[in-house]
């Protein structure tokens, strides 16, 4: 459904009214080069899910280096596939106090939006050909079911196939984000990375994690000698909250020398085993205590008391860790990493890498600034806008394909007794920004 | 010099009061530097001037034997013999069942205590580093002769709130020797309890500015959302407001930023959306305005507004920059109160380098702002004059929040 009405009357009556925020006026003002006109498609636009709160950054601004960013881009239509369930509207009604549900309509009406029932349709706004300048794929939450490795089979791939469609059919690409991992499966997230070189547009994609901030300031030197990592995971679904660890411990493993070049193998430990690999040395204890010792949310035994303690004492993680799980990963070159679960023991995803000759350790915390605000979203916000008006990628997406197909051997690993899996598909090589991509200033 | 041994005088030790969170970092270690860090000291001795159902003193000596109780301060400092036998003194007089005076002021005993243990010291005939936690004293008079005594006595003294040391978003610190017009933190909680956090927060950035301190001239506090729309609306600190790109600024490096539109998570705040929170009935804060000017011209904006945010956040104008200098500093959430590592170790600088890493006059200045700003809501929201803020000092050269 088109809106007839312009952009331009609709700022001009809503500056009027008292709904009209300091951002809309703002956008009406002292804009000396056009918007690039962007679609986002998605899955689900309601609160607090990827689809909003991603999305709503391009509508009404965002935080950016301690002033209120004015967006270069302009949300002009949208494809939303689904709108959220009864239950799911009742128990979120409950969480945050107010009526939930699709938000998409109302947006639409407010921002001037033309919302679409075909992915093809949005992006040609309603017409014969490409109309937009970029396209946002937000393909998180939502009613999808999952395959019997524990995936849920989020339509990325498929949303992504209808915008190459597009592309192809009309002669001409922009640029596109896809949110999160590129596919479920490795085969089709390397095909949309080949599509978008074939048909020469530029791809951004992944998880807010590695552009968020980061308590404190760290960054790997480039070039440097990595010789072990390791990511701590505060979250219970390897699908979901995998791919944020392993991407944000991937966007600091690729700046070692000679760049990135792929991953021989994976191995998925969950339970007990977790434990017994533990004990026998699988990952370095003193990485491991390095990372936990910069959670700022820890369980246990200080949310019984509100003591601190230390969670790498022994018998302490196995005691609050109920379900533990471990992803072992050996990368081509050699390169050891390691990625824990520990849901029960810490509430932040953390990191530590040792680096060099001497060993030296370097850890951090990826910052994920609370609810409603959410504000690590509006780090990523500025390098999908940053990608879609300059036309090119501040990071590459072979470091997105790359963890997705760690993501998905892991998974493989579970349903085959939890074995090593040689990953010879993931012969992945690129190399890292040469500046540092995360939010600092 | 070998592991000094501490004794901590509180008023109560049970969940998430201060004395919980320093002490169990003595006791059980936190995490520092990338790692969990255990201070070189041996906490030794604890009085607790009240034990609350439920308090922590009794099982955390059972767990931890090394730390004795004792029944006064004296016996806690002498660990019951006849001279003082600690090497250092933790004061931490915050939360615990005391009146209020008709100020508003919670009467803490941090200065009937400090007298407790300085007349251990002149009996013992030496002295040892103290940490005064938050302000020195709800009373000015009482501060200032905590502060006179340490000198008189050639004791360290540090003093003051967690605000100044720890992380900051970005990590970032006033640069040295900058010129500084106008400051600004917009922050939560009520008077003399919060007031104290804001304003050291913001004193220990403008401590930085070029010349260093001079001391306070005048102060005017407000309270209510009128009072604070008044300013918003005015447009700059002469007509009674603030310059209004510090307060755009410190929201937008506010992360919880109350959301006024339902439905959005996440959007700057118009004026009227600053009224309507400030005004919502759910909302029992009372806003609270304190406006101040330094001796060398400097022009301070401190504002409780929770329910608008539910964070800290500071913006300065720099003579020589055209966008304001701004970051938040960073609070965890209450479980853990991680903001105390960082006080923590301060404190243990003060014991083992025999030197307060960071000026008491600071804390001084602050306490007297705090007690002024009371004085001036008690007084009608008077200006007063405050010619005993006439406080000069020189900051750290090196910045001493939580960077690492």
């Amino acid at each position: 459904m088109a809106i007839n009405h312009t952009r331009r009357d609709f700022l001009e009556a809503s500056a009027a009214t008292a709904l009209a925020s300091t951002a809309l006026q703002s956008t009406s003002a002292s804009r000396e080069t056009p918007r690039k006109n962007i679609a986002i498609i998605t899955t689900l636009w309601s609160y607090l899910r990827h689809g909003q709160h991603i999305s709503d950054r391009f509508l009404v601004g965002y935080p950016w280096e301690g002033d209120w960013h004015d967006p270069q881009v302009q949300v002009v239509s949208a494809f939303v596939a689904q709108t959220p369930t009864a239950a799911d509207m009742e128990s979120r009604a409950a969480e945050f106090g107010f009526p939930q549900g699709d938000l998409s309509a109302e947006r639409a009406r407010q921002f001037d939006i033309e919302l679409h029932t075909t992915i093809a349709a949005a992006l040609r706004r309603g017409g014969d050909e490409l109309a937009v300048d970029g396209v946002v794929i937000i393909a998180e939450h939502g009613e999808y079911p999952y395959n019997d490795k524990g995936q849920q089979l989020y339509p990325r791939f498929d949303f992504f196939s209808q915008v190459a469609d597009v592309f192809e059919e009309d002669g001409h690409s922009v640029p596109v984000f896809n949110d999160k991992h590129l596919s479920f499966d490795f085969k089709k997230a390397s095909s949309m990375v080949d599509t978008s070189s074939r048909l020469g547009f530029p791809l951004l994609a992944g998880s807010s994690l590695p552009v968020t901030w980061r308590m404190p300031e760290m960054e790997i030197p480039l070039g440097a000698n990595v010789t072990e990592a390791l990511v701590i995971d505060p979250g219970t679904s390897l699908d979901s909250s995998g791919l944020h660890s392993l991407e944000a411990m991937q966007c600091l493993v690729e700046r070692r020398k000679g760049g990135e070049s792929g991953v021989a193998s994976v191995q998925l430990l969950e339970g007990d085993a977790v434990w017994q690999a533990m004990d026998q040395g699988a990952w370095s204890h003193d990485l491991m205590s390095r990372a936990l010792s910069r959670a700022d949310l820890v369980e246990g035994i200080t949310l019984v008391d509100a003591r601190t303690q230390n969670l790498a004492s022994p018998g302490v993680l196995q005691e609050i860790v109920a379900e533990p799980r471990a992803v072992l990963i050996s990368y081509r070159d050699g390169l050891k990493a390691t990625m824990l679960m520990l849901s029960g023991a810490i509430g932040d995803y953390t990191a530590a890498l040792r680096v060099g000759r001497r060993g030296e350790v370097y850890s951090t915390k990826f910052h994920l600034p609370a609810e409603p605000n959410v504000a690590y979203s509006a780090c990523l916000a500025h390098h999908i806008e940053e990608m879609i008006v300059t036309g090119s990628p501040n990071y590459p997406v072979q470091r997105t394909l790359l963890v997705s197909g760690v993501l998905e051997a892991a998974h493989n690993s579970r349903v085959n007794g939890h074995k090593l899996l040689e990953t010879p598909q993931l012969a992945v090589e690129y190399q890292p920004p040469r500046q540092s991509q995360y939010c600092r200033s | 010099m070998s592991r000094p041994r501490i004794a901590a005088i509180v008023t109560e030790y049970r969940r998430y009061s201060h004395a919980q969170h320093i002490l169990d970092r003595y006791l059980f270690g936190y995490g520092w530097n990338g790692a969990h860090h255990i201070p070189p000291i041996d906490l030794v001795s604890l009085y607790t001037d009240q034990q609350p159902e439920g308090e922590l003193s009794r099982s955390r000596s059972e767990s931890c034997p090394q730390m004795k109780i004792f029944p006064t301060i004296a016996e806690a400092l002498t660990l019951g013999g006849e001279e003082l036998a600690v090497d250092g003194v933790l004061l931490i007089g915050e939360h615990g069942n005391y009146p209020s005076n008709d100020k508003g002021q919670r009467l803490y005993p941090r200065y009937e205590f400090f007298q407790e243990i300085v007349s251990v010291f002149r009996d013992s005939g030496r002295s040892v580093p103290v940490f005064n936690d938050k302000h020195l004293s709800w009373n000015w008079e009482w501060a200032k002769e905590m502060v006179d005594i340490s000198r008189e006595l050639d004791f360290p003294l540090l003093a003051g709130s967690s605000l100044p040391v720890t992380r900051r978003l970005p990590q970032i610190d006033m640069p040295l020797g900058s010129k500084v017009e106008e400051a600004m933190c917009i922050a939560v909680g009520g008077v003399d309890g919060y007031d104290i956090h804001a304003l050291e927060a913001m004193q220990s950035m403008v401590e930085r500015r070029r010349g260093g301190e001079t001391g306070v001239q005048w102060i005017q506090a407000f309270r209510g959302a009128d009072a604070v729309m008044q300013a918003l609306k005015a447009g700059s600190f002469d007509a009674g407001g603030w310059d209004p790109d510090l307060f755009r600024a410190c929201l937008c490096r506010s992360h919880r930023l109350v959301p006024t539109r339902q439905g959005f998570n996440h959007h700057l705040l118009t004026d009227d959306d600053v009224h309507s929170l400030l005004t919502a009935e759910e909302n029992n804060n009372v806003p609270v305005l304190y406006r101040y000017q330094h001796h060398d011209g400097l022009k301070m904006n401190m504002l409780l507004i929770e329910g608008v945010v539910h964070d800290f956040t500071f913006a300065a104008r720099l003579s020589d920059q055209t966008k304001p200098f701004s970051l938040q500093m960073y609070l965890n959430p209450r479980e853990v109160c991680n903001f105390f590592n960082p006080l923590t170790y301060a404190t243990e600088r003060l014991f083992l380098e025999r030197r307060s890493p960071y000026p008491v006059e600071r804390t001084l200045l602050t306490t007297g702002l705090t007690a002024a700003g009371v004085e001036s809501l008690y007084q009608d929201q008077a200006r007063l004059k405050t010619p005993h803020l006439d406080i000069r000092y020189r900051p750290e050269r090196k910045s001493t929040f939580w960077n690492n």
